[in-house]
């Protein structure tokens, strides 16, 4: 389903605004095959009718509404010392919501081979009753959709715009718009929250290197990558007891372990479904090497929670897995669905194994960062590996006061005296040099490959992926 | 068989394998008898892992705990690697679709149809 607002302006108090083309416009850019466009006003004196377009018509529609419920009736509703909480320039309009009340306010127009289902002489009325104002009817279109197409046909209006991150979220729209809704209502929360999108990102980047850059296919790789990195998510949130992410409740929270593990489950196998139809040996061989990475890495980093906070070997070790395995995996994947040269290949998956460490490193000290609108020290709490937690340990000041209270139970007193010993000492100052580090490393990755003008963007995302807050 | 050959595939999960998991694979073998000789020990060790993995997460029953549903998302990720390595695109995806039948059911609370049925109709069906 794609939903959107119309928008436009009227002119006069009463007015019959002609918005066949608006919706016309709209189906053809969402391309829309075969199903239904809903619209729907947003306001208490504007209407909708299908009727014909026929400018003494139109007239006779006017006078038709003047005539039951004229202007200079009298209505209760204009009578302002009997109202509450009317606000300074209310207008008086009781024959305007009257009038509103002779017509509609929804239409539900069909859609059959891409165009609206109309007879020969209708048209699609926005009817204003009370203007002249700025006016928006709500929109929704669901049914069968055309695949996208490079050429910009059969794109929403969004994508037609032409970047490449509304392709991914209309193919991440099309893919969780058919599955059963116990699974995609709680992942579609969680997608619609946010998210980065830096993996699928890279898909894309990396898909135009090659010879064989086919945007399609590349939005079909970058939203597979995307749900199963979410699917990952809604397992890690269980395993972690987390209650919240992106600002919601985890799906372990609101509806519990059991249908947290079936989400994870259900997009984990649509997802390798979606990789395997892609065709591509090496995309499929790839993307599955980096799921048993993540996996692996997964158990390591809770079977370390017992040795917390752990060391800077180890620290590595699980976040290759569980954090670069899939940003490698999303460079190197792309690259290879555009057949692009072995060595543009292998340089880029170093690219994304380097970057994907660096971006765990900035995450870790987002978790002391009180601007993150994240709650600070969650790590801490959840025991997770942490590099600013591993070297405020091995400081000589901080670090036995650090080592004491993280071997004890840690309530609200403790977090809140770790964060600021890590905060008071060197550690995030040397987390993000080696973040940094990390990022001039993987740039340097690029220098020695040919990537078609891409190196500017590549090199942008790598260096705010470091340089954040949240 | 000899399974000297899934000494790779068994990393981590030799614990599973002396647990059940062996015999599981063996059941598996001889649905997939008609495949080439040399991806028979990797597809049915693949719908094995499955199996055991799906069990191990408590997929449709109650929900195990973190550690042990760790385990399960390991197998499920070995098996989906070992196919994509071994099996056809057709089996990959028939695979796919099984797991995301059963866990649809799951998540809607209705009955799931048995995972070693499902996995031998989906190797009958793309043989």
């Amino acid at each position: 389903m794609i939903a959107g607002r119309l928008q436009f302006e009227t002119s006069h108090a009463t007015e019959f605004v002609d918005v066949t083309k608006l919706v016309r416009q709209e189906v053809h850019r969402s391309g829309l095959r075969t199903g239904r466009v809903h619209l729907q006003s947003l306001h208490t004196t504007l209407g909708l009718a299908i009727n014909e377009n026929e400018p003494l018509l139109l007239r006779d529609f006017q006078r038709l509404l003047e005539r039951l419920a004229p202007g200079d009736a009298g209505y209760e509703h204009d009578d302002f010392a009997r109202r509450f909480e009317i606000t300074i320039d209310e207008p008086v309009n009781g024959h305007a919501h009257c009038r509103q009340l002779l017509l509609t306010g929804f239409a539900t127009l069909l859609i059959e081979e891409g165009e609206l289902v109309l007879g020969r002489w209708q048209s699609v009325f926005a009817v204003e009753l009370d203007g002249p104002r700025h006016r928006e009817l709500a929109m929704q279109l669901d049914g069968d959709f055309v695949p996208l197409s490079p050429t910009g046909r059969g794109l929403g209006s969004r994508a037609r715009a032409g970047t490449d991150s509304e392709l991914i979220e209309l193919e991440l729209a099309r893919q969780l718009m058919v599955d059963p809704d116990p699974v995609a209502v709680p992942m579609r929360r969680l997608m619609e929250a946010g998210g980065k999108r830096l993996r699928p990102k890279l898909v894309q980047l990396a898909s135009q290197i090659g010879p064989r850059h086919d945007p399609l296919r590349a939005a079909s790789l970058a939203a597979a990558v995307e749900l199963l990195h979410n699917a990952t998510l809604v397992h890690d949130d269980y395993v972690d007891e987390s209650t919240h992410r992106r600002g919601r409740p985890t799906v372990a929270a609101a509806e519990g372990a059991e249908r947290a593990i079936a989400v994870g489950d259900y997009y984990f196998a649509k997802a390798t479904r979606l990789i395997a139809e892609i065709g591509n040996i090496g995309v499929t061989s790839t993307m599955a090497d980096a799921l048993e990475a993540i996996c692996a890495a997964q158990i390591d980093d809770v079977a370390l929670r017992g040795a917390f906070p752990g060391d800077h070997d180890s620290y590595l070790r699980v976040v290759r897995g569980k954090t670069a395995a899939l940003f490698a995996a999303s460079c190197a994947s792309g690259a290879l669905l555009s057949d692009a040269p072995t060595d543009v290949v292998e340089a880029l998956r170093r690219f994304g194994d380097l970057l994907g460490v660096a971006f765990q490193m900035a995450d870790d000290m987002v978790d002391f960062s009180p601007s993150s609108g994240k709650p600070v020290g969650l790590d801490i709490r959840q025991k997770v590996l942490s590099l600013p937690l591993i070297y405020a340990a091995e400081d000589r000041s901080v670090g036995p006061e650090v080592r004491r209270l993280l071997a004890g139970s840690l309530g609200d007193e403790e977090v809140g005296r770790v964060t600021a010993l890590v905060t008071s000492s060197d550690a995030l100052r040397r987390v993000g040099d080696e973040a940094r580090g990390l990022v001039d490393a993987a740039v340097r990755e690029l220098e020695s490959i040919e990537l078609d003008g891409l190196r500017p963007t590549l090199v942008g995302i790598a260096r705010s992926a470091v340089d954040r807050t949240a | 068989m000899n399974v000297q050959v899934l000494d790779r595939e068994l990393d981590r999960l030799e614990g599973l394998w002396e647990q059940g998991l062996s015999d599981t694979y063996r059941s598996y073998l001889e649905t997939v008898s008609d495949r080439e000789p040399q991806v028979q020990p990797k597809l049915a060790l693949a719908a094995a892992l499955i199996e055991v993995g799906i069990r191990l997460q408590g997929l449709g029953g109650h929900a195990a705990p973190a550690t042990t549903l760790l385990m399960g998302d390991l197998c499920l990720a070995r098996a989906s690697r070992l196919l994509a390595d071994n099996a056809s695109q057709a089996v990959q995806v028939a695979f796919a679709k099984a797991i995301e039948g059963l866990s649809a059911a799951a998540a809607s609370g209705k009955p799931g149809r048995p995972v070693r049925e499902l996995l031998v109709h989906v190797f009958s069906a793309t043989a």
